[in-house]
């Protein structure tokens, strides 16, 4: 008995050597590339890593692989801050890349290195119902009616969380003059509506088209499409009147991509995300990309008349963080009750 | 002397287990430790075996202190209360085990095996396994195993207390003779003094961690060097010494 | 007296088992008996059914819901063919250090009386009590770029959490205790007798392990060696904190189903989930064949 034990072991064992040798190890000299992203951006990264690889070799350039992780934008800002050696990071929102830059990874001035505040791809917050619209959402007073059950992330995990709240908020405070105390009555009944809070983008979307829970998902435009476009004549898109300009930011890792020799890759991997192929590509999966002209090409897809306020209505990322997702701040008083 | 212990003292957690214990036992005797519980003598017998350590004295086998030996180096043959035979091995095995271990020649091993299984009367059983023999049976083995590295000491702690009463009459007179037949130097524990009397032809006292008295049965019941002797020793086991003679 | 032939503890028995103890307890009264075992029989039978047999059946539909080819494609993409060796690879090695060591203190802590015997034997239970996720926060604290062994790490360019070690390491972490709960109990009843007589014949420790207390606790091991094994392929909530998600990297089987449930991707999330399901039959068929070969 005790041969066949140790017959089995040597079988593992030759299993994982295989593997191990394949796997973790760097590859035939491949250089690896870790891109650290926020939730929804799987599919779009998936095909854009294809075609960047192929341009890179076309340009003279070494084997690349390049490696994916998602999750939530605050939870992957603090893993890469915690150690996770991204050499690039393209978040939900610039503030968790500033937090990535007060920890020493990152150089100041970041923001500019790219252009349009380094965010190749924008995009907006809207509404996903179930077909049909039995509770007849339009627009964001509909949220807080009773029995109205609200699917949307935690912003304190989720950049586009954070993107919903700031909608919301604007949306109220145009409608009721800027009174703030209504407008945190507003959002305190809105957060009672909702009914799962997940941690990510992907986890509410989930929630809300795989679990069939809740009656609206506040959402990523892109994340709305995509749902969409996998279940075809399941749901519908509604578009409140009131949104935000949702500017999802990119930047090179400088520390690690130093470390890893990687930051000329690192750098061009991120620059040709406003290649005209890759703005096209983004417009596909339904992002709107910065470029104009590109844009345009997408003008039947995209509601190109959107009433958007942008981040600098709220004083700019730093100033609306502290305000409303710090601890104590905003958020956490709404959704103590 | 063959077997010394000189002033051995031993206390654990602060309980006094031996108290400046002293007796010597002559070659081919057959001792028995006598007393009361808590009166020590499975202290001293596991001190001889070096199973524990005393905290001072001496102990000596055949002129050698063997205090600083380990108790596999002494030539110890030990027969457990509850046998401690191994479980998951044949009898033959259990047997073997001692000269297995001092890697003996297999058809040496062989040989002893088989001896010792006759002198226990327990031929053709050694392919048994320890649960599936009688309480008798089992010490018997347990007491062939203890012999098989042909010690030049065999201890027994309390070899009957497992037994129940019939048979234990019909076992002490087997090993009784088993013993004289072997010719061995043997200290058995025992808290029976009718055990005591019939079996030993040397018999130590002990109470709270000393040794009362040491004699032949004759002078234990008939000449008490002490009071507790005097009161503790039942002069009618001394029947039983003599028939057994 | 009857004996039984048993395998284990060696005790006369008397009368022929539990169905002594019954008798006693309940004379025979017929049919109002017989219900009672029939009901009870039922409803284990019942929730065993829903709770086991049922989910596992949802599993292995929906896993071939849209046909053997997009099965297979789940099942052989590059990514789950690499989680699948990554998690026997963290499965392997977690078992082989979890045995020797619980194998080491079970009889270390059983045999020897020693101070703080009984605090270390509580320490080992740590794992147990702590929530999955916290171990892997822990690690992360530790050996993470903000943990106080950080700056050495990076300089050294040692990587261990979001890196396969710490994948390895989190899973050793919570199946720690597996193999010495198991055999604790086992060797602590077994007291020392047996071992002191083989000692006393002059046996060296390695041989009295070998020959006495290892095939009492052969089948105990085994068991523990079972256990160890199947919470350590199905372990996800430190491995999910310490991993990075890192994909074809750090990512495990039930990492990989969570990533695949994601993207939409549900047939093939449930396909990879069954290849868990398929190593968890493996093993406990692996088990009951040594079982039956000893008999």
């Amino acid at each position: 008995m005790r041969k066949k034990i140790l017959l089995g072991i040597g079988v593992m064992a030759a299993i994982m050597l295989a593997g191990c040798g394949k796997g973790s190890g760097s590859g035939d000299g491949a250089l690896e590339l870790l891109n650290v992203s926020y939730d929804p951006t799987r599919e779009f990264y998936a095909e854009y890593n294809e075609m960047f690889e192929e341009y890179w070799k076309g340009k003279g350039g070494e084997e690349l692989k390049i490696t994916q992780s998602h999750g939530g934008s605050g939870s992957q800002a603090r893993s890469v801050i915690e150690g996770n050696e991204g050499d690039v990071v393209t978040l939900a929102l610039a503030h968790d890349i500033t937090a990535i830059e007060r920890s020493g990874l990152i150089e100041g001035g970041w923001i500019d290195e790219f252009e349009g505040s380094s965010a190749p791809y924008t995009s907006t917050i809207v509404f996903l119902v179930r077909k049909g619209n039995e509770k007849g959402i339009e627009d964001w007073d509909d949220l807080v009616k009773d029995g109205v059950e609200v699917i949307t992330p935690n912003p304190k995990t989720s950049g586009g969380a954070c993107w919903n709240f700031l909608a919301a908020w604007a949306y109220e405070q145009q409608q009721n003059g800027n009174d703030e105390a209504a407008t945190k009555e507003f959002m305190k009944k809105l957060f009672q509506n909702v009914l799962v809070l997940d941690s990510g983008a992907r986890g509410s979307t989930n929630t809300f088209v795989e679990n069939k829970q809740g009656d609206v998902l506040i959402a990523w435009e892109n994340e709305a499409y995509l749902s969409m476009q996998e279940y075809p004549g399941e749901y519908e898109m509604v578009t409140p009147s009131v949104s935000i300009l949702a500017q999802p930011s990119v930047a090179v890792v400088d520390k690690n991509a130093k470390k890893h020799g990687t930051e000329e890759a690192a750098a061009a991997y991120l620059e040709y995300l406003y290649s005209e192929e890759a703005q096209r590509l983004a417009g596909e999966h339904y992002y709107r990309p910065s470029d104009e002209g590109v844009l345009q090409e997408f003008s039947s897809q995209f509601d190109l008349d959107m009433n958007l306020v942008t981040i600098d209505d709220f004083g700019g990322w730093d100033e609306a963080y502290e305000t409303y997702f710090e601890d104590g701040a905003i958020f956490d008083e709404i959704y103590a009750e | 002397m063959y077997v010394e212990m000189k002033h051995i003292n031993k206390t654990f957690d602060g309980f006094q287990a031996s108290d400046d214990v002293g007796f010597g036992i002559e070659k081919g005797q057959l001792a028995a430790l006598l007393g009361p519980s808590g009166s020590g003598k499975t202290t001293i017998l596991r001190m001889i075996a070096g199973l524990d350590m005393p905290d001072s004295g001496d102990i000596l086998i055949n002129g050698i202190r063997v205090n600083d030996l380990p108790g596999s180096k002494r030539g110890i043959g030990f027969v457990f209360q509850n046998y401690a035979l191994f479980r998951y091995m044949t009898v033959a095995d259990n047997i073997a085990f001692g000269l297995q271990v001092k890697k003996k020649p297999k058809a040496e091993i062989k040989e002893r095996v088989e001896e010792l299984l006759e002198l226990i009367s327990m031929e053709g059983l050694g392919k048994r396994y320890p649960h599936q023999l009688s309480g008798g049976q089992r010490q018997r083995v347990a007491f062939a195993r203890a012999l098989a590295p042909n010690p030049q000491l065999l201890l027994l702690d309390e070899p009957f207390a497992a037994i129940d009463a019939k048979v234990r009459r019909e076992l002490r007179t087997w090993l009784r003779d088993m013993i004289e037949r072997v010719g061995i130097t043997s200290i058995f524990v025992t808290h029976d003094q009718e055990e005591a009397m019939e079996v030993a032809n040397t018999v130590i006292i002990t109470n709270h961690g000393r040794v009362e008295q040491i004699g032949t049965p004759e002078e234990i019941c008939f000449h008490p060097q002490t009071e507790f002797v005097e009161e503790f020793i039942d002069a009618k086991y001394f029947e039983a010494w003599k028939n057994a003679t | 007296m009857s004996k039984k032939k048993q395998r284990g503890y060696s005790q006369d028995v008397v009368g022929d088992g539990i169905n002594s103890i019954q008798k006693v307890m309940e004379p025979p009264k017929g049919r109002s008996n017989r219900g009672v075992k029939y009901f009870l029989i039922g409803v284990s039978v019942l929730f065993l059914f829903i709770m086991l047999v049922l989910p596992l059946v949802v599993v292995v539909t929906n896993a071939l819901r849209d046909g053997w080819d997009a099965y297979t494609e789940a099942v052989f993409d590059e990514y789950t063919v690499h989680a699948l060796q990554l998690t026997l690879f963290a499965t392997v090695a977690a078992v082989a250090v979890n045995t020797v060591f619980g194998v080491f203190a079970a009889v270390l802590l059983s045999k020897f009386y020693f101070p703080g015997r009984q605090v270390l034997a509580t320490l080992i239970d740590i794992p147990f009590s702590i929530s999955p996720v916290i171990a892997g926060l822990v690690f992360i604290l530790t050996f993470g770029n903000i943990g106080w062994m950080g700056d050495f790490l990076y300089q050294y360019d040692i990587k261990i959490v979001f890196a396969v070690p710490g994948v390895v390491l989190a899973t050793i972490f919570v199946t720690f205790p597996f193999v010495f709960r198991e055999l604790f109990p086992v060797l602590n009843a077994q007291g020392k007798d047996e071992e002191e007589a083989a000692a006393l014949m002059g046996a060296g420790a390695f041989t009295i392990f070998r020959r006495i207390t290892f095939p009492h606790i052969r089948w105990t091991l085994l068991y523990g060696v079972v256990l160890c094994t199947a919470r350590a392929m199905g372990e996800f909530g430190a491995v999910s904190v310490i991993s990075g998600h890192l994909r074809g990297k750090t990512n495990t089987l039930p990492l990989h189903v969570e990533i695949l449930y994601n993207e939409f991707n549900t047939t093939a999330a449930f396909a990879v989930s069954s290849i868990l399901v398929l190593l968890a039959v493996v093993i406990l068929i692996v088990r009951n064949l040594v079982e039956w070969k000893k008999k």
